[in-house]
């Protein structure tokens, strides 16, 4: 049985495909912001912390990085509603993106704040400084600059991971994906478009971050 | 009042006696080289003095302020205290002029134009005034350590503490750095130096205080306890050292 | 028909994740085979070889897992076979953990020091003798807390299987989640047993790095 392979159907819809790659460009920069002020907030918890907050954190990080991601989701959208709590698709998906990226950034910044030599710390402090001009001048910038590798990558994971929205219907890219399949017929021909979409996204996230690298720390 | 007093203080970490019952007085303007073997409660000793480390008994006093008691407002104590370390601890990722003028802009309150020109004063005290500039990455380890003492003295402090500060460097770069080192002994700074450098002990230092498992085993008039030491743990260390 | 939501949809929620854990095994087969293969292209000598391997990874790393299971289900009908979730699911993973596997394990070959290949060869020992013998015993044991870690991400990944209709854990979820009407129960106890798979693992996988780092 002969099957052409035909992209024609699939370009025609090329309006569509770009309110689905909106959709996921705006979940993904959303997640990425608070996702990182959340991991931010755990990671200082976790350093300077107390142990109730580190008890605290450490639950949620081992919580959700043993769960799926997919399963945090449907408890969210579909689990909620049964305790009273209805979330719109998109709502539902944010959350559930921030929490999961939150505790995957946790483990990533703390690293970088530890990787802060003692001595650095100490002299400031022997200068006179106090602890939050210590961390405001002396450790923030040398950590973001060693965080800045894996956390680059670990946001270019959770763009690639936003595709799972789709399954709560929220209009995303890989969604969009579906309804064209759906229509047209062209089930091959669509998702290798929709993959050399997320590739091209993947690829323009990393020379983007590359730039802000260089840019921002490399002097 | 002397400058600075250490009264029968010990630090120990379970039976482990870092310091052991030390009592020490210094007046203004004395030189001190600390000597002694690595582990003799030294550099502990040093450290102990502006609070890096706490001790388990006796007392520390700088200008009559109790450096351990929990009321006492370390900060404002350390503004009155340099202290240079042997890795230099510059901030890597701040030019020479941002990290002399960090401090006293911050704990100060100095204006950026004014703590500038600190900065290019302290910098031409130690040589390195067309340095401002510069990134710590791009000088030499001598370079680093000069830039390393501007940083304190800009703070304009009663007491520098040095500990070990030329031993992480090359032996042509500790030249540069020990001229600095007399250039404020000569200002009439109070210093208490943890050194192994017996030739600069020797010409600027007024006191050796050698210690030995903790304690102060031996202390005196630079020349007199070096040339005729009284124990025989100074006799063999000395021995050791300088041939 | 609604049900309700008693220990035994909890149980047989729990026998569900049977499916899970076969998915996996053959999820890790698979992209071991791949991954192997990958890895040791990674380090030869041969610049295009170095570039192919490098290549398959950059893209299917770049793309979403869900892409593949789906190309790969719809694919199959193309490629004149019949549509099976199972098979569809085993080609997918073993692409997209054969590269993530690649890059892990490729880490614990170039880890091994090259003094260690230098004393290999100085000995006389051929590329596949120095590889078996001095080589591949240490690297695997770096590679170990490391493959452990992805185990765990292979299970969680296993739920997206559902998508398209393979029958595991999280399926059964949906599935139970429709007929008792009491989701929040439903995906609550499919949590916890992922989370009761996958905690020990992690765990384990935590405490071998610790060790190791140690002996270091």
């Amino acid at each position: 049985m002969k099957y052409g392979l035909q992209f024609r159907d699939v370009f025609a819809a090329w309006e569509f495909l770009l309110d689905g790659l909106v959709l996921t460009l705006a979940l993904s920069v959303a997640t990425m912001v608070l996702g990182f002020f959340l991991g931010l907030a755990c990671a200082c918890a976790k350093t300077y912390g107390g142990v109730r907050f580190k008890q605290g954190v450490t639950v949620y990080i081992e919580t959700i990085r043993n769960t799926p991601l997919l399963v945090q989701i449907f408890l969210l959208y579909f689990g909620l509603p049964s305790l009273g709590l209805r979330l719109e698709g998109f709502d539902a998906a944010l959350i559930a993106l921030v929490i999961n990226l939150g505790a995957y950034s946790t483990e990533i910044i703390r690293a970088g704040l530890e990787a802060i030599p003692k001595s650095q710390i100490e002299a400031g402090q022997s200068l006179g400084l106090t602890p939050w001009q210590i961390f405001r001048y002396i450790i923030v910038f040398p950590a973001l600059k060693a965080m800045y590798p894996a956390l680059s990558s670990q946001f270019i994971l959770l763009m690639l991971a936003t595709s799972v929205v789709s399954q709560i219907s929220v209009q995303d890219l890989f969604h969009v994906g579906s309804i064209i399949q759906s229509r047209t017929f062209r089930d091959f021909e669509v998702y290798t478009v929709i993959g050399g979409i997320y590739l091209a996204l993947a690829f323009m996230m990393r020379g983007v971050f590359a730039v802000i690298y260089r840019q921002v720390f490399a002097r | 009042m002397s400058r600075v007093e250490l009264i029968n203080v010990s630090k120990y970490y379970g039976p482990l006696r870092v310091l052991d019952d030390v009592s020490l007085s210094i007046e203004t303007g004395e030189v001190i080289a600390i000597i002694g073997r690595s582990g003799s409660g030294k550099s502990t000793l040093l450290r102990c003095l502006n609070g890096l480390e706490p001790i388990q008994t006796g007392e520390i006093l700088i200008d009559g302020v109790k450096v351990n008691d929990p009321d006492t407002d370390l900060r404002k104590l350390r503004q009155n205290v340099g202290i240079v370390f042997q890795s230099f601890n510059l901030f890597p990722h701040l030019s020479v002029s941002d990290n002399i003028t960090l401090a006293p802009r911050l704990v100060l309150k100095q204006g950026p134009d004014q703590a500038r020109k600190l900065a290019a004063d302290v910098l031409a005290r130690v040589g390195l005034a067309d340095k401002i500039d510069a990134m710590p990455q791009q000088l030499s380890g001598g370079q680093q350590q000069r830039v390393a003492i501007a940083r304190s003295l800009a703070m304009n402090p009663q007491l520098m503490l040095f500990d070990e500060v030329t031993s992480a460097l090359d032996p042509e770069l500790t030249g540069e750095v020990l001229r600095v080192l007399e250039g404020v002994a000569r200002e009439g700074m109070t210093m208490i130096l943890v050194t192994h450098e017996m030739g600069f002990a020797r010409h600027f230092a007024t006191r050796i205080v050698f210690m030995h498992e903790g304690k102060v085993w031996e202390q005196g008039p630079v020349a007199d306890t070096l040339s005729h030491p009284q124990t025989a743990e100074l006799k063999s260390f000395l021995d050791a050292v300088l041939n | 028909m609604i049900r309700e939501f008693g220990t035994g949809d909890i149980v047989y929620l729990v026998f569900a994740a049977r499916w899970t854990l076969a998915l996996t095994a053959l999820a890790f087969t698979g992209g071991a085979c791949v991954g192997l293969v990958l890895a040791v292209m990674r380090i030869s000598s041969l610049a295009h070889v170095r570039i192919l391997a490098s290549c398959y990874i950059q893209i299917v790393q770049g793309t979403p897992l869900l892409v593949w299971l789906f190309l790969f289900y719809f694919g199959l009908s193309i490629a004149g076979l019949p549509v099976n979730a199972w098979t569809a699911a085993a080609f997918a993973y073993s692409i997209y953990g054969g590269a993530f596997l690649g890059e892990i394990w490729r880490g614990a070959l170039i880890a091994v020091a090259p003094t260690q290949w230098e004393a290999g060869a100085s000995l006389g020992l051929t590329y596949v003798q120095q590889m078996r013998h001095i080589i591949m015993p240490q690297a695997v044991r770096i590679a170990t807390p490391p493959t452990i870690g992805f185990l765990v991400q292979l299970i969680k990944n296993t739920s997206l299987a559902a998508t398209i209709g393979f029958v595991e854990l999280t399926r059964e979820g949906q599935l139970t989640s429709a007929s008792t009407y009491k989701p929040f129960a439903v995906y609550m106890t499919v949590a916890c047993i992922y989370f009761l798979i996958c905690f020990p693992l992690t765990q384990w996988s935590r405490r071998l790095e610790e060790r190791f780092n140690v002996a270091r």
